[in-house]
């Protein structure tokens, strides 16, 4: 005990038996940790854990599916059944936003969420539509619909018995990004014509064309992603920590040493940080 | 009697006022350009690595000025920029 005591006392605390710098920040740990963020790098790329475009998210339909029931649940509503007339409406929907190069729930040259749906032979007598973009996690997604009011009656209407979705890549306004296509339904039991018809919110302004599609559904099992993510945040948190303890001990002591105290260090990795944050903002409508 | 971390913190910015202005004024422009070219896989990654290089530049520049430049800390530089990099391209640039 008395000797993982002193092993962590090094690995953290400046003093003389590490010559007044934390073991951890130490030039020859920081390269193994540069080796393994290389290696990690390398397995990620190896495992083809993203799609052909090159992003790496971790959507997928079963986990929207799962966690949107369990609002529903919360909510003392029945759960949504997986429909694939409206997952295909969903795919299509999220093909023509690509192509035509717009983010709303109107394409420009007019065409509305129930074109598509009713485009795959759904017949409905209510139905409703969210998307959403550039998230990296499903729960992310599901998150931000149930804290905006208008998704949030979407996801909790009790009228709805159908979903599907649609989790596609492409570039969108010049931007690369991973669309998801929520649509809902219920069916029409008899054969007149739909009386209502609600989508997430009003229509928004339309992009302009800038790049030609190219786009791909992404695979449901990357799981990995979560993984290198986390790894990736126990990492850097490690490593913030022991700048932090380096830097109040090596204060606390007094120690002048030509290493300088890991101020210009913390404010980088916070820097990183924060633009990270910046490129994985999520949007809805 | 022990003085709290904010104080260490605010002796060390005070101390190297203009270093570190400098330092959070190309963190600022590195979050606005990041904003900027937002969703540019690759335009952000090449951000990241320029913001990257400024940060060895600005540490190799911040030791002369303090007359303790010593290659050791030079190396201290590149690994923590080199290993951000790596870790960031995973999420950015896959």
């Amino acid at each position: 005990m008395g000797k993982i005591k002193d092993y962590i006392h090094r690995l953290f605390i400046p003093h003389e038996e590490n010559n007044f710098r934390a073991k951890s920040l130490h030039t020859d740990f920081l390269t193994v940790y540069l080796v393994i963020a290389f290696l990690m790098t390398m397995v990620f790329k190896q495992a083809s854990l993203h799609n052909v475009l090159g992003f790496a998210t971790d959507i997928s339909v079963d986990k929207l599916y799962q966690l949107v029931n369990e609002q529903r649940q919360k909510n003392n509503l029945s759960p949504l059944v997986l429909n694939s007339s409206l997952s295909l409406a969903a795919q299509k929907k999220a093909e023509n936003m690509f192509r035509e190069n717009y983010w709303s729930h109107y394409s420009p040259d007019g065409k509305t969420p129930w074109d598509f749906i009713l485009g795959t032979g759904y017949k409905y007598e209510y139905a409703g539509e969210n998307l959403a973009k550039n998230f990296l996690f499903s729960n992310g997604v599901v998150d931000a619909w149930m804290n905006s009011t208008t998704h949030r009656e979407n996801l909790l209407k009790k009228e709805y018995t159908d979903v599907g979705y649609a989790i596609v890549n492409g570039v969108l306004n010049g931007e690369q990004t991973t669309l998801v296509v929520q649509e809902f339904g219920k069916p029409l039991a008899s054969s007149f014509t739909p009386p209502l018809v609600q989508a997430g919110e009003p229509e928004a302004k339309p992009g302009v064309a800038e790049k030609k599609i190219e786009q791909v559904a992404v695979q449901p099992k990357i799981n990995a992603f979560n993984f290198t993510f986390n790894l990736n945040v126990v990492f850097m948190a490690f490593l913030l920590l022991a700048l932090a303890l380096d830097f109040y001990f090596a204060s606390k002591f007094n120690i002048i040493r030509i290493a300088g105290k890991n101020m210009a260090h913390f404010l980088f990795i916070i820097f990183v940080l924060m633009g990270l944050f910046i490129s994985t903002i999520g949007a809805i409508i | 009697m022990t003085k709290p971390f904010s104080f260490h913190l605010k002796k060390e910015l005070t101390d190297h006022l203009f270093d570190y202005l400098l330092l959070v004024t190309a963190g600022v422009f590195f979050l606005t350009l990041l904003n900027l070219f937002r969703g540019q896989r690759l335009i952000e990654f090449i951000i990241l690595v320029s913001f990257a290089f400024f940060y060895i530049v600005w540490g190799v520049y911040h030791h002369i000025v303090n007359e303790t430049l010593h290659l050791k800390t030079v190396v201290e530089y590149i690994l923590i920029a080199f290993i951000i990099i790596f870790l960031l391209k995973i999420i950015i640039l896959p």
